[in-house]
């Protein structure tokens, strides 16, 4: 098996930067995710495939507008449009059990696991960070966990999902990781952040 | 001890010291001290010259509404122009300049302006510099030359060139409830909205909430306002649904609710900390808000009313009251209203000397009898100030008798010896949000001011702002408005207890006393009530073109004390009431807003890049990087001491000679999936895919829907259902679009799902004599050979543990195979490639071989896809299906477009060994001054190692029938011109052997 390389590069390094004298008050970090697969149903068929992925996936997941669903193997999916999710997981061989679980009649799943790179952002000021890049209500009421945005910053398509009380799942086009995360530090350098 | 601190009072901490310099001079101040408040108390009364005559300007105002005390703030190695002295805070190390003088404040040459008189009132520079025929000089060029001159005269500070280091941040922030002022309404609305749960956002421009409250020395719920005001906002502190912004104006009110503030995080600190923004712009999404913006004093106009001493009468109170400052040693009071009187005592109060009270009004009520007593004078009813005396400091004042009713003078006028005027005409409502929100200002007669509008978006009003003065008024609306905002009725709960004031705040309607002299209604923009006069008498009678022509309300403080004036001044000219002579629209924004607040993260590049997976890896071999829309792309790797162009040479020379490689990760990939997949693109390619067998690929060419050429590359069938479109890398974005657009306006019924996977494939083009031998050593799996893997054939396979897709297909016109494995081994599988290319010397090649190789191929790209170009015109209509529509199949046979004449795609050569120029014309004399008409231009160039000369591809009118004739290469702006040689676009390999080998 080989390795994935990170996109983040070399200044992406373990460590506390910015404001961190009082404390780190977030932490980002990078998150492998050997499987990432976008599962889109065909119109009237969003239930079908939310069940499809949910029944493979061990999930329970819906079909309605930003919500999202993961279990306890770290199997998590969100709505990012219309018939549209996110799937993502350690194991490698879910991109596949996927594809073979969805058929054609219901809806179509490319494999992205090399296309998306995910960083989590978690913390007691994740939210005052998160809402500097993104026109975004992450509020717990508003954003619950396990739920989901499609949304961009500064021209870079962002999907973030809630999976946690303080802590985010941002997945970003691998290109553009680099310079996500220089936003993303950028914009923790006040509250002080970790880089684990 | 400070000329002009008071003994005692104040809010200011008078333990401690604090040092700064106003033009170059060292002054001390106290914590809690504005600028203004500081330069004042140390006897500074001269802070800023006008606008256009020079005048000497002392301080107006105690807050946002400043118009003359603009001062440049050196901060940080920048220069910040145009601050107003009431709004900066106090700190050690604080460094101030005057602006709009020289060579000093004290003797500004510039004053000589005010000679000019009559000469340069409004309009002055259309009539004399735009119009009048002096010799040559007419017109604009008459302007042109004049230009400089008169805006250095005129004008206020100075930016700097240098790039503004200061971080800047943007911040989105949604609640139920926006609360926008923290006064005593403010506060009242926030708590009880907050107490029934909704999220609550508290804006506030000052550093303290408190407003009024603050320093009126007032009582509320039985202990001092200042106290009352400090627990109300430490219990809303405490609240976790509540967020209080100090330092914070709210300036624009926009669609659906959404304000925009500025928070000024770090600007009171002489050092913002590191990691921390200097401001913070605030996009405030709000379910309701509630408008507690309170009201700014306006001042009565009269002649002399601008010498360095006269200012507001609140202002006055505040300076007294809140920083412990007396303005003057001997004031003189000038109102048409109450509020002014509790200035006369509270100066009294704090030990100065008022000198008089002037009151246009006939008689007062008791209460503001009862004041004048307290501060020892008898009001001058039925008074005006008709004039001033001084120079760079007020001395004295000329009051006369006035009577409202008809705005005459009669009797005696009598100076009266002061250094200090204390001006009210009435209070204006903030109404500027309301107003930006979508509805125009009300007048009120009978509170001779404009009320806010019937909301059109979803707020409500609180205090002042209401035109309800008092604060036991603002008590009371703020918590209506607080529950009004969360969907509550107004309670009955017992409000804190505060006495009541009988002081009539109700103007009389007087907000000009005429007389000779200037008069300024606009203080910043030095706009006289003769200008407002002079535009009526022009036919500048609307309010908007009396704005335009005189400048009457723009600039920093965008009018705040002047537009009321202005208006009553336009409507006593034209004879109709002030709502007659209407009002503008108040615009965002409310307060100035640094424009490094709204670039925020955006600013160097502007835009983010993008990386490949094997980006780092070219950059540590010295590839030299170019932008290639946001990529970053290798565009050679010269050696030590070469040059690009040897290097590229080099490199395209080794690739015809052996092999190279080259990353061609950038290009657009798009997953074309589902039943009607092959259908889709038979639909928006010009060929036919619907019969592409799976594994194999195809080249593919776009057009517009009006018959142009859009895009080319080819796409692989890797299943039925499953395609790999790949596009250029500029038109990834672009063709994603167009197919996107197909599938939900055009042919919504189609079953296809597109996904960009641009990111999901690193690519390695390996192309050369020897790509199949260095594939051979690295691939495993499958087999390369001609019969395994055929011209545009697709294997899978796996290359040092990766799994691998590779196609052979060549944009360079050798044998040539494009790698595809996932991105996270993108790197692994290069470097195992490079290793595998070792026995052959395999050459990495960057964009600008890349370019060669394709121009001695004939391949179009961008250059030649340019938008202006058919597939007739590149020969590609041999891709031009007769059996299928598709798009751009209707239009593409308008006559235009198959014009014989048409500039068509050929190839030039230089003849005498001139380097070509993308772009240059191709013209038929060959006559350097006069070329003539171009007949085309080209397109791309290199120089050709396999042909050892500079060829180009161009465009060039009849294409193909000009094969074998002459023409010249005029690039004047390259400076260069010679004979090229056009020929056929196809310079090597014509027959395809080497691809096809």
């Amino acid at each position: 098996m080989v390795e994935r390389a990170s996109p983040l590069g070399n200044d992406f390094r373990p460590g506390s930067y910015g404001d961190f004298a009082n404390g780190a008050d977030v932490a980002i970090s990078e998150v492998p995710k050997a499987a990432i697969v976008e599962a889109r149903a065909w119109p009237g068929k969003e239930n079908a495939l939310a069940g499809l992925v949910s029944s493979t996936c061990k999930l329970k997941l819906s079909a309605l507008p930003n919500s999202g669903a993961a279990n306890r193997e770290g199997v998590c999916a969100f709505n990012i449009g219309p018939g549209r999710f996110l799937v993502s997981g350690a194991r490698e061989a879910l991109a596949g059990d996927i594809a073979q679980a969805v058929d054609e009649e219901t809806g179509t799943v490319t494999d992205l696991s090399h296309g998306r790179t995910v960083l989590a952002i978690e913390g007691a000021k994740v939210e005052w960070v998160l809402a500097k890049l993104f026109a975004l209500d992450f509020s717990n009421n508003a954003f619950p966990i396990h739920a989901g945005r499609a949304t961009a910053h500064h021209d870079v398509f962002v999907q973030i999902q809630r999976r946690g009380e303080k802590r985010f799942e941002l997945y970003v086009f691998r290109s553009f990781a680099r310079a996500f995360a220089k936003s993303l530090r950028r914009a923790a350098q006040d509250v002080g952040y970790t880089i684990k | 001890m400070s000329p002009r601190r008071t003994a005692k009072g104040g809010l200011i901490d008078r333990a401690r010291t604090i040092r700064f310099t106003f033009d170059g001079e060292n002054y001390v101040g106290h914590a809690g001290d504005s600028l203004a408040s500081a330069l004042l108390a140390n006897g500074v009364s001269l802070m800023g010259r006008s606008f256009k005559y020079h005048r000497p300007r002392g301080v107006f105002s105690a807050g946002v509404e400043e118009p003359n005390a603009l001062v440049t703030i050196l901060r940080e190695g920048v220069r910040e122009p145009n601050i107003p002295a009431t709004q900066i805070e106090l700190h050690d190390g604080l460094r101030v300049e005057s602006q709009n003088r020289f060579p000093s404040l004290a003797w500004d040459l510039g004053a000589l302006n005010q000679l000019g008189g009559r000469l340069i009132g409004a309009g002055f520079y259309y009539k004399t510099f735009m119009g009048p025929v002096m010799g040559p000089l007419k017109g604009t060029r008459f302007w042109m030359m004049c230009e400089r001159a008169i805006r250095r005269a005129a004008g206020l500070g100075r930016a700097d060139y240098e790039p503004d280091p200061s971080r800047y941040e943007r911040m989105n922030a949604f609640c139920d409830v926006l609360v926008v002022g923290g006064g005593i309404a403010g506060l009242m609305a926030a708590e009880a909205a907050a107490n029934t749960g909704k999220q609550v956002v508290l804006a506030e421009q000052e550093p303290y909430t408190g407003g009024f409250a603050r320093w009126s020395g007032e009582i509320i719920g039985g202990e001092p306002a200042d106290t009352w005001a400090a627990a109300m906002t430490a219990r809303l502190a405490k609240l976790d649904n509540v967020r209080l912004l100090t330092r914070t104006a709210v300036w624009g009110y926009y669609d659906s609710n959404t304000l925009a503030a500025l928070e000024r995080v770090n600007d009171h600190l002489a050092r913002t900390p590191k990691g921390h923004a200097r401001q913070r712009h605030w996009t405030i999404r709000a379910d309701q808000v509630v408008l507690a913006t309170g009201a700014l004093e306006r001042p009565i106009v009269f002649c002399g009313n601008d010498r360095p001493g006269i200012m507001l009468a609140g202002a006055v109170r505040r300076y007294v009251a809140e920083f412990g400052v007396l303005p003057g040693s001997k004031t003189v009071i000038f109102t048409n209203n109450d509020s002014a009187y509790e200035t006369a005592a509270v100066i009294r109060r704090a030990g100065g000397h008022v000198a008089a009270i002037v009151d246009v009004r006939p008689q007062i009520g008791d209460e503001a009898a009862a004041r004048a007593t307290e501060a020892g004078v008898v009001a001058l009813t039925g008074h005006a100030i008709v004039g001033t005396r001084g120079g760079k400091a007020l001395s004295g004042a000329v009051v006369q008798a006035f009577d409202a009713a008809t705005g005459s003078l009669s009797g005696e006028a009598r100076p009266i010896d002061c250094d200090s005027i204390a001006v009210s005409g009435g209070w204006q409502p903030l109404i500027h949000l309301a107003s930006q929100a979508g509805a125009k200002p009300v007048w009120r007669a009978e509170k001779q001011a404009f009320l806010p509008p019937e909301p059109t978006q979803r707020w409500v009003g609180a205090g002042a702002f209401l035109g309800t003065f008092g604060t036991r008024q603002a008590l009371s609306s703020g918590r209506d408005a607080g529950l009004k905002s969360v969907g509550k009725r107004s309670s009955r709960a017992k409000l804190p207890e505060t006495p009541a004031t009988e002081l009539d705040l109700t103007p009389a309607p007087v907000l000009e006393i005429r007389g000779k002299g200037k008069a300024f209604v606009d203080l910043q923009h030095d706009v006289t009530a003769d200008d407002v006069r002079l535009a009526h008498r022009e036919g500048f009678v609307s309010v908007e073109h009396l704005k335009r022509y005189t400048t009457l309300g723009m600039a920093t403080d965008q009018g705040k004390t002047s537009n009321v004036p202005g208006l009553a001044i336009m409507a006593d000219a034209r004879g109709i009431a002030i709502p007659e002579a209407g009002t503008t629209r108040f615009r965002p924004p409310f307060s100035p807003v640094a424009i490094g607040a709204l670039a925020a993260e955006r600013y160097g590049e502007l835009k983010p890049e993008r990386f490949t997976p094997m980006h780092d890896w070219h950059s540590e071999r010295g590839a030299e990087m170019t932008p290639a829309g946001l990529w970053h792309r290798p565009l050679a790797y010269a050696n030590a001491g070469e040059t690009v162009d040897q290097a590229y040479i080099r490199e395209t020379a080794a690739v015809r000679r052996s092999v190279g490689i080259v990353d061609v990760s950038t290009l657009g990939k798009i997953a074309v999936k589902g039943p009607d997949a092959a259908g889709l693109l038979d639909r928006v390619y010009t060929n036919t895919f619907s019969t592409l067998k799976v594994g194999k690929a195809r080249y593919g060419l776009m057009l517009r829907e009006d018959g142009l050429a859009f895009d080319d590359g080819t796409t692989w069938r890797l299943g039925e259902t499953d395609f790999l479109m790949t596009t250029t890398t500029a038109n990834a974005g672009p063709v994603m679009q167009h197919l996107e657009y197909c599938l939900d306006v055009l042919w919504p019924d189609l079953r296809v799902h597109l996904t960009s996977v641009t990111d999901q494939w690193a690519g390695a083009a390996i192309a050369g004599p020897k790509a199949r031998a260095v594939l051979e050593r690295c691939v495993s799996g499958t087999g390369v050979d001609n019969g395994t893997l055929p011209f545009m054939g697709i294997v899978h396979g796996e290359i040092d543990g990766a799994p691998v897709m590779i196609c052979r297909l060549s944009f360079s016109g050798e044998l040539a195979y494009e790698v595809y494995c996932g991105a996270g081994h993108g790197l692994h599988v290069w470097e195992a490639l490079i290793e595998a290319g070792e026995p052959f010397a395999m050459t990495p090649y960057g964009m600008e071989a890349l370019g060669a190789l394709r121009i001695e191929k004939g391949h179009v790209t961008g250059a030649e896809i340019d938008g202006r170009t058919t597939a007739r015109d590149l020969y590609l209509d041999w891709m031009l299906s007769k059996k299928k529509p598709f798009i751009g199949s209707g239009l593409m046979d308008r006559p235009a477009l198959i014009d014989k004449n048409r500039a068509r795609l050929v190839g030039v050569v230089s003849l005498d060994g001139q380097r070509l120029g993308g772009g240059a014309h191709l013209v038929e004399r060959g006559n350097r001054d006069e070329p003539g008409e171009s007949i085309g231009h080209v397109t791309a160039y290199c120089y050709s190692p396999a042909l050892e000369k500079y060829i180009g591809l161009a465009l060039v009118k009849g294409g193909k029938t000009r094969h074998g004739t002459r023409a010249f290469q005029s690039d004047p702006l390259r400076k260069r011109f010679g004979q090229v040689e056009i020929v056929s676009h196809h310079f090597f390999d014509p027959n395809g052997e080497r691809m096809h080998g």
